[in-house]
């Protein structure tokens, strides 16, 4: 099946779910950009990963249905994000416990 | 089946490996004292069963002449010329016996240590050593090389040295026990060395058991010792131009072959107590009692004695002579002192030297099969006295000595009725004019036909002193029950001598005679019901053909023939010798210091009561010569050794200052400037590490889409 401009505005194909996904992205990306709260930091890597399962679970629907490996790591991914949510809490919770706080500017006892 | 039976004796043989190295890591912190107890106990009656499935296994195959035999093994050490040293298995009758006997002692062995070693504070050690022992004693049965036995035969002498020296901590006894017992198993293994050297370097290397003998494997014929010796022998026979009766046979041999063979033996003299290297074996006494029930049973001195049963085949006349000899020895002198000293185990321990004696003999004589045999019959009941007089010495507080005792029976019966069954046993008592005995009785009938034909053989050859090789074992088969009857006499009978220690008595733990009833009831029933096909070694035509020794037992004082002769006798010459040692020490020493103040047995009894003085002539010869070299060994070493290494230690100074020179200036050099090149970089790269997340993300995205941008041009500069 191919995506042309005319059928792309009367039927939803591949490139809706491109477009959704680099929306979700460049949120995401956006987020870690300006957020300080670590919280919110979070949030935006979820977002970003979202956009990559969506991508995948689309292209498998869209152009290989038969097989599966595009649903499987669409599980793979919310296994995954499961995993890094559960990760990143741990981190910021210690964070918070040494910086009484989770705004990420105040972490920078490092000296670049 | 074959595969089923190796893979049976294989894990009887890593079971105990396995459960040692457990209990040594993991007995005194995880396990706790008794779990790690019961669980060697366990692992070593697991072996067991495995052994004794194995023996059902083979003796159901066939028995006798024809005895069945299996070979099994892979390439361990290249050789050069592709041939390769072995390592594997061989197993014969012989082999399932030993290994069901060794594995059923052990594991009451190890039962009755959990009573004797109570409250010790290496207890776990004391069980996962005992295991340790157990395996290498295993190992040496079911080796099928000398060179493979030889490795387990030092694993023997290793876990014998940390087991007599087990109460080593602050007494001084023990570690010069063990000492002692390591040295003089070295002297005897060098003599080994020499003797396995000569026969490695002659034979090419070939150092399979003599008794896989013309067994085939995958089709091809296994090429033993003896066989590589046969055609040896003629290839040197057709070099020096020899012809007729003059040609090199095993009874006709070169002079090398003479001496490999009792090289071969001073291992077993050192491993198995022989004169003159047997004084180690009554100091190993120090050790706990419960060592001393395995080392004279069932683990070390019974691995002498096998290891030259199954070299019997490449004996020579002249080996056997020696050996013969050297057995006689150590039958008659160990009895003569057996009957002075007064210390419990001592005598215990005497009494096993004259029993090796007697095994040796056999050996020596052709009557091996009965060697084995009596290895095995006296394995339980020696092992049942030991543990008996363990349990007597700890309930006397660890007094030793018999003066002391008297009377124990009345507070310690079940102790009495082991010991007492264990001391008929090894007199080989017997219904007068029967042959109905009990086991010691059919394996020293045995070896004494055995000896009565070697002295009818030597005597004919015009030997002088033939006489005595018959006369010998006959005359200590009266004198056993005497000094065994005594010890059970001045021990449990009679008015105590000691009342306070009189007073303390109680009878032993369950764990303690418990063990002792089971082997003594052993040792009463396997001589009625295994008499004489118990152990049948391979005697097929093919091994056997040039050692001319089962046929001779067999044509000359055969077996039951011997028997009709000796039941006339013996039965009640035993019996008056058991009557002697009871109503002599019945009362303790009353009677016997009037005899021994008798003019000849006086001096005798002194003689005996120092043990010949071998330990003083060790003392005072051997220690001395060791002592001049050593001197003369330091002074080389303090003018001329150390001469050398200053000179040579300035010279190296010279040449270190000037590479120091070199190393500084220049080597140090390159590396500084190195260094300091990198920390400008790392100066300037670090800034981006500061921490600072939001940072971090924009380079990462900066980077990704980069390397996008950089992966799309090229794919279309690529593809255009």
């Amino acid at each position: 099946m191919t995506t042309t401009l005319a059928n792309a505005v009367t039927e939803i194909g591949p490139m809706h779910y491109m477009i959704l996904s680099f929306i979700v992205l460049a949120a995401g990306i956006s987020t870690m950009l300006t957020k300080r709260n670590a919280i919110g930091i979070l949030i935006g890597v979820e977002l970003v990963i979202n956009a990559a399962a969506i991508n995948f679970v689309s292209s498998w629907n869209f152009y290989h249905p038969e097989q599966l490996d595009g649903l499987a790591f669409g599980l793979f991914i919310v296994v995954l994000a499961a995993a890094e949510a559960a990760i990143g809490l741990a981190i910021i919770l210690n964070y918070y416990n040494n910086f009484a706080s989770v705004d990420v500017e105040k972490g920078d006892d490092l000296k670049g | 089946m074959e595969n089923n039976i190796i893979t049976l004796l294989t894990a009887a043989l890593f079971i105990p490996l396995a459960s040692a190295v457990v209990v040594l890591f993991f007995g005194k912190n995880k396990l706790g004292n008794n779990t790690s107890a019961w669980f060697s106990v366990g692992a070593m009656f697991t072996a067991f069963l495995c052994s004794a499935a194995a023996y059902i296994q083979l003796r159901s195959l066939g028995v006798n002449v024809e005895s069945p035999r299996f070979f099994h093994a892979i390439d361990w050490l290249p050789i050069g010329g592709g041939e390769y040293l072995q390592l594997g298995a061989f197993v014969d009758s012989v082999t399932v016996t030993m290994f069901s006997m060794v594995t059923f002692i052990a594991t009451l062995v190890l039962v009755y240590s959990i009573g004797y070693m109570d409250g010790d504070k290496k207890f776990t050690r004391f069980f996962s050593y005992l295991s340790f022992f157990t395996f290498s004693m295993l190992g040496i049965v079911l080796s099928s090389s000398l060179l493979q036995l030889f490795v387990f035969w030092e694993l023997v002498g290793l876990a014998s040295y940390l087991l007599i020296g087990f109460w080593n901590d602050d007494k001084e006894g023990p570690q010069l026990a063990c000492k002692k017992a390591f040295v003089m198993n070295r002297v005897g293994d060098l003599g080994f060395i020499i003797g396995f050297g000569i026969f490695f370097v002659k034979l090419g290397g070939v150092v399979t058991l003599p008794g896989a003998e013309g067994l085939m494997v995958d089709g091809n014929p296994i090429q033993s010792m003896l066989g590589s010796l046969n055609h040896l022998l003629a290839v040197e026979s057709t070099a020096a131009g020899l012809t007729g009766d003059a040609v090199y046979t095993l009874s006709n041999p070169p002079m090398w072959l003479t001496g490999a063979g009792i090289g071969l033996f001073f291992g077993a003299m050192g491993k198995s107590a022989q004169f003159p290297l047997h004084t180690w074996l009554p100091d190993a006494m120090e050790g706990p009692t419960p060592v001393s029930s395995i080392v004279h049973s069932a683990t070390m001195v019974a691995a002498g004695v096998y290891m030259t049963s199954r070299i019997f085949p490449v004996l020579t006349p002249g080996a056997r002579l020696f050996i013969t000899t050297i057995g006689l020895v150590t039958l008659v002198m160990p009895s003569l002192i057996a009957m002075c000293v007064t210390d419990i185990k001592k005598v215990l321990a005497y009494s096993t030297l004259s029993q090796l004696g007697y095994m040796i003999v056999g050996i020596g004589t052709g009557a091996y099969t009965f060697a084995l045999f009596h290895l095995f019959t006296h394995a339980f009941f020696k092992c049942c006295l030991f543990q008996c007089s363990g349990s007597v010495i700890l309930q006397a507080h660890h007094e030793q000595d018999m003066t002391q005792y008297g009377g124990f029976g009345k507070k310690m019966p079940m102790t009495m009725i082991a010991y007492g069954l264990a001391t008929l046993s090894i007199a080989g008592v017997s219904i007068p004019f029967t042959n109905i005995a009990l086991s010691a009785f059919y394996s020293k009938d045995g070896i004494i036909a055995g000896a009565y034909n070697y002295s009818d053989a030597m005597g004919a050859a015009g030997y002088a002193a033939a006489f005595l090789f018959s006369l010998g074992p006959v005359v200590i088969a009266y004198i056993t029950p005497f000094y065994m009857m005594r010890t059970f006499a001045l021990t449990f009978l009679g008015k105590p001598r000691n009342q306070e220690i009189y007073d303390h008595l109680h009878e032993a733990p369950k764990t303690m005679w418990i063990p002792q009833l089971i082997l003594v009831g052993t040792s009463v029933v396997i001589g009625v019901f295994f008499v004489k096909d118990m152990i049948s070694p391979t005697q097929t035509a093919a091994v056997y053909a040039n050692a001319q020794n089962v046929a001779e037992l067999e044509d000359g004082h055969s077996y039951g023939m011997h028997t009709t002769h000796v039941v006339l006798g013996y039965g009640l010459g035993s019996l008056a010798s058991l009557f002697a040692g009871w109503f002599i020490y019945k009362d303790g020493f009353g009677i016997a210091s009037k005899i021994v103040a008798i003019p000849g047995i006086k001096q005798l009894h002194c003689l005996a009561y120092n043990k010949f003085y071998f330990d003083q002539l060790f003392d005072n010869f051997a220690v001395w010569i060791s002592k001049i070299v050593a001197t003369i060994s330091g002074w080389i070493d303090a003018y001329i050794i150390d001469g050398i290494v200053k000179a040579s230690a300035s010279l190296t100074r010279g040449i270190a200052i000037i590479v120091g020179k070199n190393d500084k200036n220049v080597v140090d050099g390159v590396v500084n400037y190195a260094a300091s090149a990198a920390q400008d970089l790392g100066d300037v790269v670090r800034t981006a590490q500061a921490g600072r997340i939001r940072l971090y993300v924009m380079l990462m995205i900066a980077a990704s889409t980069l390397a996008t941008i950089i992966v799309t041009i090229l794919s279309i500069f690529y593809s255009g």
